[in-house]
């Protein structure tokens, strides 16, 4: 897109070209339109010939100075209301300039129409009206083209935007499911349906439950805390299936926060990075927390895992799967799109020995996402 | 053959005994779920084999293969989901497994260890000396290598590390020139100097160098001066 991008932005030498080439094509045409008409009509004499030229000239001369004008009070990002008046009042004024500019001409060579039939009075009001219809001509293809030009590029810049909501969308998506975790999982299945049929059976049932939610959730914005917790315990006791008793756990649950909307996979994605660092890095395992409280109007919510912090950080990951750093990102990034800026997500040490991550949940205000910074 | 099972699950470790219930001529003789005490079985139980899981917590399947006192012993891999390392495993032609385990896959692999293994070993006494046809384990970045000692045309010495030369590459072993010294067998190695020890078996060219020294050229370039004491020593054992 960087090409369409570039004939589109202001000064370009393509959009300068395309000015000048349009005043010539404007101003050449109205002469050469003029004379032809009046040659028809009647012959017309050398001196008013060369009035007209002249005043023509001036006139382009003028509407140059206009376009300065413009750039200069940046009329070009104005709306339409605010537009409006200004161009009609410039027309105005312009009309009237271009009059007294040209005017010592006419009275110098004498204008043919002068004292025939009519007074100085109609022809100089005559004239005004001439330049404003002409001027008004000329604002309404010159703005009528940046307002086009304008229309694409926001409609373009509209389109980048979706695109890369999208992205995120699907960046987070695809961290949603820990490949390594679902296969993990249907390995120790395997295993149950020999010694623990019973349970065998009801892992199946969870996991589905998790895999569901986890496809379906991508095309919803927000969920109630309700449903993702419950799917969060239903990982939860797989992983316990896998770790046995290195896996400790604790809920701390306000019955308050359960109907909050929340964005989908938002506490998996934390659950899961703390399972990662917290039980399956250490040999003895740990313990995770997760505290769900009322915040205002809207919740805070915190995992806590056994370990350090920089440890994790520190930790060569080759062989790494989903990279929790990104996990984490997109989980940030979702959570500032759908909440807006008051939304925060943080890791931090929190006791020795223990890392927090905390998400901070303000009231849901709006659906419009808002724009992604790039930077 | 005696196999050891590495893998932090139990549930894990249960699967994979029962499959192997399926081959009378692999015995299991212990378990582990982390290196740590893999290392411990180890010494205890000598296995002829381990199935060794890839991500385990607190020390990775690589990094304890690559802390074992060589010969490596016969490892197939384990791993659930690791893009990287199956793509590892590939690069470097070793035996793996993805859980949960294709029992038709246990028993191709089963049956590969087999053939490689073939009649050369059926002595249960693990020697003191390294022969020609064990193994050591290498690993530097991406790449690792299970490299017959026969194919090893030098060693040399970095600080407490030992630079091996085999083939078109040079990993870096976490081994001491001085303990691997101790393991080679002297018919075939020779230490040329305080910092390097030859592979008789691949030397091309021998020269007459300085104050009575030899220079030894290498199959594959390398040169190695000997010191005229050396250069002593060397005459007396090749001449026998």
């Amino acid at each position: 897109m960087p090409n369409l991008m570039e004939t589109l932005s202001p000064n370009s030498p393509q959009r300068e070209k395309l000015y000048v080439l349009a005043q010539c094509a404007g101003w050449g045409g109205f002469t050469l339109a003029y004379f032809g008409l009046n040659q028809l009509a009647r012959s017309t004499s050398v001196a008013e010939t060369s009035i007209f030229i002249a005043s023509n000239l001036v006139g382009l001369l003028l509407s140059h100075g206009y376009r300065s004008w413009i750039h200069r009070r940046g009329w070009k990002d104005l709306g339409w209301t605010a537009l409006l008046p200004r161009v009609l009042v410039g027309t105005l004024v312009l009309g009237i300039l271009w009059t007294l500019l040209t005017w010592p001409l006419y009275l110098y060579f004498g204008d043919p129409h002068i004292g025939k039939k009519v007074t100085k009075t109609v022809i100089f009001i005559f004239s005004v009206f001439n330049g404003i219809w002409i001027y008004g001509f000329w604002s309404l293809l010159y703005f009528g083209y940046h307002m086009a030009s304008r229309f694409r590029r926001s409609e373009l810049e509209r389109v980048q935007l979706k695109a890369t909501v999208k992205e995120a969308e699907l960046r987070a998506l695809k961290s949603q499911v820990n490949p390594h975790f679902i296969f993990n999982a249907l390995n120790s299945m395997r295993a149950l349906i020999d010694e623990d049929p019973a349970r065998a059976r009801q892992a199946v049932t969870q996991l589905a439950n998790l895999l569901r939610y986890s496809l379906q959730s991508g095309q919803l914005e927000t969920v109630p805390f309700e449903d993702e917790l419950r799917i969060v315990k239903d990982y939860l006791a797989l992983e316990q299936v896998r770790h046995e008793e290195r896996l400790k756990l604790h809920l701390d649950i306000d019955p308050d926060t359960l109907h909050l909307p929340i964005p989908p996979m938002l506490l998996q994605t934390l659950v899961e990075n703390g399972v990662k660092y917290g039980i399956s890095e250490r040999p003895d395992g740990g313990e995770i927390v997760i505290t769900a409280r009322r915040s205002g109007d809207g919740m805070n919510l915190q995992v806590t895992n056994s370990g350090e912090l920089h440890a994790a950080a520190d930790r060569p990951t080759p062989s790494e799967i989903g990279s929790t750093g990104v996990g984490l990102q997109n989980a940030a990034q979702r959570l500032r799109l759908l909440f807006g800026e008051k939304a925060t997500l943080s890791l931090s040490q929190g006791a020795p020995g223990v890392v927090v991550a905390e998400a901070n949940i303000p009231r849901l205000l709006t659906r419009t996402p808002v724009p992604v910074d790039e930077s | 053959m005696k196999a050891l099972l590495i893998d932090d699950e139990r549930l894990a470790r249960n699967e994979l005994r029962r499959l192997l219930a399926a081959f009378p001529s692999i015995t299991i003789v212990g378990e582990a779920a982390n290196a740590k005490k893999a290392r411990e079985q180890i010494d205890a139980l000598k296995p002829d084999l381990l199935f060794l899981d890839v991500q385990m917590p607190g020390e990775t399947g690589m990094a304890l293969l690559e802390s074992l006192e060589p010969p490596a012993p016969h490892v197939i891999f384990t791993t659930a989901f690791d893009e990287f390392a199956v793509k590892a495993f590939e690069l470097n032609v070793l035996d793996y497994l993805l859980k949960p385990v294709d029992p038709a896959r246990l028993a191709s692999a089963v049956e590969r260890l087999q053939e490689k293994v073939g009649a050369a070993a059926e002595s249960d006494e693990k020697p003191a000396r390294l022969g020609a046809e064990d193994k050591v384990f290498v690993r530097e970045g991406d790449h690792c290598w299970f490299v017959e000692i026969k194919k090893i045309r030098l060693l040399e010495s970095e600080g407490n590390y030992t630079r091996l030369h085999f083939d078109d590459v040079r990993p870096q072993l976490f081994r001491s020139l001085n303990a691997m010294e101790a393991r080679l067998d002297p018919k075939f190695f020779f230490r040329a100097n305080r910092r390097q020890i030859i592979n008789l078996t691949w030397i091309e060219k021998i020269e007459p160098w300085f104050s009575g020294g030899l220079l030894v050229q290498l199959k594959g370039g390398a040169k190695v001066e000997l010191s005229r004491r050396q250069a002593q020593e060397f005459r007396d054992k090749m001449s026998l």
